[in-house]
């Protein structure tokens, strides 16, 4: 079991990929009720001057999510999320097919007794695509 | 160019809205989460969004739906929302600021259960220049 204080600013927490293809947006725009075409048609991609299908921003922001709670429950910390934040710094494109890869990593950026930040960054297809996001956990 | 006299406005509070166990299972499996049960970190954007339509319906506003992109976001949670929470959501056109002919929107959504406040939702839009402008 980690407690917060074993935690150092700087060190590296986790790092993980999630795969994203085209049947994953359409799932996520059904679930979230954010039906943008742009998530799910070429056609309407380009029109909107994108290079394709791009994942919604809120998708990769739910991976990222994702990463935090499994390296929370690895970890076995019993802490809750109590800030998140995350700036889309460039588009997700997801071909058809077999789609792409989201890479996620977390540094700590402090760490008390109380709390710890954590820095998250995302890339796909070698851009850097969350700059930065932020999560803070803090004692449940 | 949206219309800058909107900053400080709030839109009207929505009616409750549960959160229901099968809208929070859909979104935990969209996002490949394990636990089906909880509410992801993310979700109450399915909320915070249908909560500025209103926005999108005012011509008065300026807003393009076509032209925006979304640019930040931001959770601040004062408890962790759960199943069967009744919340209402307030949007606050918080800031907009206009760089190029194009716009940074930012709103800031109250979310709010019966128990009091659940969390505070900041969603940055950018807002592309109209090609008439």
């Amino acid at each position: 079991m980690t407690d917060f204080t074993d935690l150092t600013a700087g060190e590296a927490v986790f790092e993980t990929a999630f795969p994203v293809t085209r049947d994953d947006l359409a799932a996520y725009a059904e679930a979230s009720g954010d039906r943008n075409p742009i998530h799910l048609d070429e056609a309407a991609a380009e029109a909107a001057g994108l290079p394709g299908v791009i994942a919604h921003g809120m998708y990769t922001m739910g991976l990222a999510s994702r990463a935090v709670l499994e390296w929370v429950e690895q970890a076995g910390l019993e802490a809750a999320l109590t800030d998140f934040s995350a700036r889309f710094a460039k588009p997700v494109v997801v071909p058809a097919g077999s789609g792409t890869t989201v890479e996620i990593e977390a540094k700590v950026r402090k760490a008390d007794s109380e709390a710890v930040q954590l820095a998250i960054t995302a890339r796909s297809g070698g851009e850097k695509v969350l700059a930065p996001a932020r999560a803070t956990l803090s004692r449940a | 160019m949206l219309n800058t006299s909107y900053v400080g406005r709030s839109l009207p509070t929505t009616e409750p809205v549960a959160i229901t166990a099968d809208s929070v299972a859909r979104f935990a499996a969209a996002l490949g989460l394990r636990d089906a049960a909880k509410v992801p970190p993310t979700y109450l954007i399915s909320l915070t969004f249908p909560a500025a339509d209103p926005l999108l319906d005012d011509s008065d506003f300026g807003l393009d739906w076509s032209k925006v992109l979304h640019r930040e976001q931001r959770f601040a949670f004062h408890r962790r929302p759960r199943v069967g929470d009744e919340v209402t959501c307030t949007p606050t056109i918080e800031s907009i600021k206009t760089v190029a002919g194009n716009d940074l929107l930012v709103l800031r959504t109250a979310v709010d259960g019966t128990d009091g406040p659940v969390a505070e939702v900041w969603t940055t839009l950018f807002v592309a220049a109209g090609e008439d402008e």
